[in-house]
This record gives C-alpha cells, sequence and structure tokens, in this order.
C-alpha cells in the first residue's frame, strides 16, 4: 500500500481497482513505470492555488468530482461526421473515452515503414522505438526552472493505456493530414481518460498533424499526454483544437523535443471545457532548429483557460516566435504563462514572444506573465503583452463599406482570432476552425454571414 | 446632388475647414487639388463620417439627405464611398468575407435582396477582371501584405463592387507608378455613369491626365479659392501653388 500525503480523490482511488487490467496492457517495463509515475502524481495530489504553477487555476471541482475510469460508449459514424471535424478528409486514428476505435478510424495505404494507428498496435511493431521515447520527452528532470511541476503528466503515466501512435522512418513526407481523433461520451456518469499520444519523427520526415478533443455527453475529464520527437530536420505542422463539452475538464501537456535544422509549428486552438490547462514544452536539442507557437482560446460564461509555455533554448542558432491570443468574455477568466529559458550555450538565440488578449466585458479577467530567464549574452529575446482594444481604424474602414458598427466590432473581434488560424495551412482544417470560432463568437458578437450557401 | 456649404470643421483646437461651398452634380467628376495642410483629405474624411472631426458651422448633403447626422455605415448604405489614401489592413478576415458583409449590408439597407456566396461571386467576377488583379487578393485578408498598387486597385474594386452614388478619392495616386496608376484610372473612368458622382482629391495633376474631370477645385486654408475646367490643373502644374497665392493677394 502506498502512503498517501494526500487528500484521497478518485483520480489515486481509481489506481487500486485499474491496477490489475493496466497491467495487462503492453509490456511489464510499462508498468513500472505506472506504479513509478503513480507514487509521483500520489506525493502531490491536485494542485492548489498556493502552487506556483496553478496560482490561477481552480481545480477544486476535479477534487470534488467523483471521476470513474473511463469506460465503454457507442459513437457511430453518422454521429462522428455531423461533428464540426467530420467532414475532414485525414488519415484519421479515432478513440473513445481513451479507447482505440477501429470502426471510426481509416485505412490506408501506407509508404514502408510508416505506422500512423494506437500504441498498442504500434507496440507490436515499434515496441523498442516507443520504449525508447515514452515517457522521455514529457519530462522536466534535469531542465531550467524552479516550479517545474509535472503531476497531470505523472497522473497520465499512471493510467497509460492507449492513445495515437505516428512513426515516421527517415524521409518519408506524408502528403495527406493525419487526424488524431479524441471523442469522449460520459453518458453514463462522470469519467476520466488518459489519452497518450506519441509523434516520432526521423531525419528528414515530414507531415502535418491534426490532434481533436471533442465531448458528446456528460461530465468528463480528459487528461492527455502528446509527446513529439523529431529528428534532424524534420517536419512537423501539428494542431491541436480542443473542443470539449462545457461541463468538462481539459488538461493537455505537450512535450516536444526538437533536433538539428528540424521545424516544429504548433497551433493551439481552445474553445471548449469549462476548465481548460494546455502546457507546451519545447525542448531544442540541436541548432538552427525553428520554432513556432500559435495560440487562440476563447472562452465565455464561467470558463477558464491557463495557457502554459515553455521554450527550452538549450543549444545556440534558435529561432522561436510564439503569438498566443485570448478572447475573453462574461465572467471568464484567461491566464497566459509563456517561459523562455536561454541556456549558457545558447548563444545567438532568437526568441520572440507575444500575448495579445481582448476582454469583451469588465467581468472577464486574463494575468500574463511573461518569464524570460537567460544565462547566455549574445541573444535577441523580446516579449509583450497587451490587453486591448479594436483598432479604431480599422472599425472606421468597415463602417465606411456599409457595416453597421456592432457587426463591424464583432467582425474585428473575429479577425483578432482567425489571424492565429491562419496558420494552419491544411485549407479544410482551417476552415472547419474559422467555422468553429464564427460559430462560438455568435453568441455574443453580431457577425456578417460567413461563406458558403 | 453632393451640397457642401459653408463648412467648417477643426482636429482638437485646430480649425481646418473654414467655409467650404461645393457643389456636384449627378454625372459630374471634381477634382480638389490644395497643396499640403490645405485641408483636401480632412474634408474627404468630413464626408465620410471618420471620429475625430468636429464639424462646428455648415452642412453636408446629399440627395437632400443630411449626411452630418449619420453614421459612417449609413452614409455608405446613402452612397458615399471613400477610397483610402493609406487602406487598412485587417488581418483575419478575407477580402471577399468583408466585402460580401458589405455589399449585403447596403442592399438590406436598400430594401433589395442578399446575395449568396454564388450569387456574389458572379457579381463581382468582371470588376476582378476590369481591375486586373490576381484572384488569390479575394481569399487573403483584408490589404494585409498587399503593395501599394494592389491596396489602391483593392479600393476601386470595392468601389466597383459597392456601386456607390457619390465616390470621393483621396490622395489615390499616391504611391502609384503609371501602369497602376493606369489601371486604378481605367477602372474609376468605367464608373462614371449619368447618375454618379466623383471627387478626385489629389496633391498633384498627374492622375487628372488619366481622370479627366469637369471642374477643378483649388483648396488653401481650409477655403475653395479658385475653380475652373480641367485646364485649371494644367495651370497648376506649370506655375505651382504659387500663382493661386499671388493671385489671391493681388485681390487683398
Amino acid at each position: 500500500m502506498i502512503d498517501l500525503k494526500v487528500t484521497p480523490h478518485s483520480l489515486i482511488e481509481n489506481f487500486d481497482l485499474m491496477k490489475g487490467i493496466l497491467a495487462t496492457y503492453g509490456p511489464d517495463c510499462l508498468q513500472v513505470l505506472r506504479e513509478k509515475a503513480f507514487r509521483n502524481y500520489s506525493e502531490f495530489g491536485i494542485p492548489t492555488l498556493k502552487d506556483e504553477e496553478f496560482k490561477y487555476l481552480s481545480l477544486r471541482a476535479l477534487e470534488e468530482g467523483r471521476f470513474a475510469p473511463a469506460y465503454g460508449a457507442t459513437i457511430d459514424r453518422h454521429q462522428v461526421e455531423q461533428t464540426k471535424v467530420g467532414q475532414i478528409e485525414a488519415i484519421t486514428v479515432t478513440f473513445i473515452n481513451g479507447e482505440y476505435a477501429p470502426e471510426l478510424s481509416s485505412a490506408h495505404v501506407l509508404p514502408k515503414g510508416v505506422f500512423i494507428g494506437c500504441l498498442r498496435d504500434g507496440l507490436t511493431v515499434y515496441e523498442d522505438k516507443i520504449l525508447h521515447h515514452l515517457g522521455q520527452i514529457a519530462t522536466l528532470k534535469g531542465k531550467l526552472g524552479s516550479s517545474n511541476d509535472e503531476r497531470f503528466v505523472y497522473l497520465n503515466t499512471a493510467y497509460l493505456t492507449d492513445g495515437a501512435f505516428v512513426y515516421l522512418p527517415k524521409g518519408v513526407s506524408i502528403e495527406q493530414p493525419i487526424h488524431l481523433l479524441y471523442l469522449t461520451s460520459a453518458d453514463h456518469g462522470p469519467l476520466v481518460s488518459h489519452p497518450r499520444t506519441l509523434l516520432i519523427f526521423e531525419e528528414n520526415s515530414d507531415a502535418k498533424v491534426l490532434e481533436t478533443y471533442l465531448g458528446f455527453d456528460g461530465v468528463y475529464f480528459t487528461n492527455a499526454v502528446t509527446e513529439v520527437f523529431l529528428g534532424e530536420s524534420a517536419i512537423l505542422e501539428h494542431t491541436r483544437f480542443q473542443d470539449e463539452r462545457p461541463e468538462s475538464i481539459h488538461i493537455g501537456a505537450l512535450s516536444v523535443h526538437q533536433s538539428t535544422d528540424s521545424i516544429y509549428t504548433s497551433n493551439s486552438i481552445s474553445f471548449g471545457a469549462r476548465i481548460t490547462r494546455n502546457d507546451v514544452n519545447v525542448w531544442l536539442d540541436g541548432e538552427h532548429t525553428e520554432t513556432w507557437l500559435n495560440g487562440a482560446s476563447v472562452a465565455f460564461d464561467e470558463q477558464v483557460v491557463d495557457n502554459h509555455t515553455r521554450i527550452d533554448h538549450a543549444k545556440p542558432n534558435c529561432n522561436s516566435f510564439e503569438v498566443y491570443k485570448s478572447i475573453l468574455g462574461d465572467h471568464a477568466l484567461g491566464v497566459f504563462n509563456g517561459k523562455i529559458f536561454v541556456y549558457q550555450d545558447a548563444q545567438k538565440t532568437d526568441a520572440k514572444q507575444t500575448n495579445q488578449t481582448i476582454l469583451l466585458s469588465p467581468t472577464a479577467t486574463i494575468n500574463t506573465k511573461p518569464q524570460l530567464e537567460i544565462f547566455a549574452d549574445d541573444v535577441k529575446c523580446t516579449h509583450g503583452a497587451t490587453v486591448g482594444q479594436l483598432r479604431e481604424e480599422a472599425l472606421f474602414y468597415l463602417q465606411s463599406r456599409g457595416i453597421p458598427k456592432k457587426e463591424a466590432q464583432g467582425l474585428l473581434v473575429y479577425a483578432f482570432a482567425a489571424e492565429v488560424l491562419e496558420k494552419v495551412t491544411i485549407a479544410s482544417v482551417r476552415e472547419v476552425l474559422e467555422k468553429a470560432l464564427f460559430s462560438k463568437l455568435r453568441s455574443s458578437q453580431e457577425l456578417p454571414e460567413q461563406g458558403g450557401d | 446632388m453632393l451640397e457642401i456649404k459653408n463648412l467648417h470643421a477643426r482636429v482638437e483646437e485646430k480649425e481646418i475647414l473654414r467655409g467650404i461651398n461645393l457643389s456636384v452634380g449627378p454625372g459630374e467628376t471634381h477634382a480638389i487639388m490644395g497643396p499640403n495642410g490645405s485641408g483636401k483629405s480632412t474634408l474627404a474624411s468630413v464626408i465620410a463620417g471618420k471620429s475625430g472631426y468636429e464639424v462646428t458651422k455648415g452642412s453636408v448633403e446629399l440627395n437632400g439627405q443630411d449626411l452630418l447626422a449619420m453614421a459612417p455605415e449609413e452614409r455608405a448604405a446613402a452612397g458615399v464611398f471613400l477610397a483610402f489614401q493609406y487602406p487598412v489592413e485587417i488581418p483575419g478576415v478575407t477580402n471577399t468575407y468583408f466585402l460580401r458583409a458589405a455589399l449585403n449590408n447596403i442592399r438590406r439597407h436598400r430594401g433589395d435582396v442578399e446575395l449568396s456566396m454564388t450569387e456574389f461571386m458572379k457579381h463581382i467576377k468582371s470588376k476582378v477582371q476590369m481591375m486586373d488583379m490576381d484572384n488569390s487578393l479575394l481569399s487573403r485578408s483584408v490589404n494585409e501584405g498587399f503593395s501599394g498598387g494592389e491596396k489602391k486597385r483593392n479600393e476601386i474594386f470595392q468601389m466597383a463592387v459597392l456601386e456607390p452614388s457619390l465616390a470621393v478619392l483621396d490622395e489615390t495616386d499616391s504611391g502609384l507608378d503609371i501602369d497602376a496608376l493606369k489601371v486604378v484610372a481605367n477602372g474609376v473612368n468605367a464608373l462614371r455613369s449619368p447618375e454618379r458622382a466623383i471627387v478626385v482629391v489629389t496633391h498633384y495633376q498627374r492622375l487628372l491626365n488619366y481622370i479627366v474631370p469637369d471642374y477643378v477645385h483649388i483648396l488653401m486654408e481650409g477655403r475653395i479659392v479658385k475653380s475652373g475646367g480641367k485646364e485649371l490643373a494644367l495651370e497648376l502644374e506649370d506655375k505651382g501653388y504659387g500663382f493661386v497665392e499671388e493671385e489671391l493677394s493681388a485681390k487683398a
């Protein structure tokens, strides 16, 4: 028995129930990983406002909620097609409540050595590669920072079962977008799922990945971890679209390891969930890498959306560009914390960070904190935060063309976030995101009809 | 059509327009010329309803309607169009989305049916060709990353799509090379019609070689000091604004 130092809650209690089942999944070494992660999590438990990395994020709902281990649910193809992402043509891997759903996934002829599917199947082909990277990327061990906090990664690892796995061998580029679709239906009471995604891109490989989180019913907690390994000169455009049910809690950690000359783009779009916490951690482990972190969050009612990002410039000559935008209305609360660590060796680092927010109501709040820690002397690092009004001259321009003031304001609010969506280069995905943004804003803003008949 | 009477306007404490009188009939093209700081752009902005200008005296009417009492979007619906000297970039909104929203608002105001996307695309097709615009500009964000020439072309393209009864062109020639200038002028000329009035505000005579005005007015220190036919523009080109000043002081 583990000696618990924290208040027991369902996320801890579930472990005893699940242990036996978890042990049957994957090689024994995974069970060792789980046990260790569970001990680590149990040491900390659910964070409170006293914990530096969670100082604006109340997670009492996690403590009070009785989240059962994820159970099976049925979602048919027709229901999926009705969702916002249902018409996207892609190589699709679908999960329901964390469990692989082959009937909702697509079969494709793939280049030799490429694997796009679930971890469980992946282990039968690429066990060595998976075990080599799994849990090694989503870690802050040995990295700078005085308040590093990885408890939700531990929690995910403790319950690690399935999730998407993509493996691209050296030199392979996949033209068609890859869609990793996580669906949740909590129609039999509150549940928690811990999806785990692993993307391994070997040297010179190249693809575009969309990772989507959508809900159908009920109250639930998604605790997702995504690990990305980019080999030398690998290129990944990675869009993460979170549009969970309004009663849900979504905590997502994305960790990226970049090798020399690799290019990584993250587009993080958060519209859904009652409480959202995103952590994006990028470790730059080679020279001449390029990193683009783009974020767009829209929150209304009592929604809370907390974006934490960190970029570790561990090697010289790397460039990173970060733009995070939020639109907050009603009583919504937004948090942005952007850390950039420039290690002693990382000369000629060029890092730019921007955080912009539009508050649509006097009761909406943003807490924004850029955090640059620089230990090299020859670097260019800039950061800026604005909490803004709409641009007067743009407003007049729209009005002078006949668009009424309220509609013009709505259009500029839309444009503010749509500018981030433009970074998504898969046209069909960008259109889906634009439509989702449009309908999200429509409840509070007057907006002209969008395209299409 | 456009009747401006004794118009006085100021920005903060500074009086810029000091009694403008101007009457523009349907089908006419008027040029308003003047040196920097004479109030040309202020006049254009006041007609379109830009904030920051206080009208202290006088009136501006379009077809008998009091423009000064209207919001900018109401003026647009009433038929006013201002081609901006510095068109504004709006990242995140495509040209098509923006322009269809504009057109449908104006149509709604006039009691016309709104256009579906397909109908709209049909409506703008010939106009895209007329302005020699690259189709890709339609799906790009409004003016974002457009060259100076593309921005001005886009202004006239919008004018062609919205079909205003009064178009005010504010320094549309600034920053254009000769080829772009010709395209812009051709676009404007194609829109000249017996029902439409055009006011060209410019510092230089160059544009008027291509958009030949019926009347030319010289604006100085907030007043129209001299009016004439198109030959007045040539005279200005020849002698500079100094000759008008000399004439004025001779009279005084």
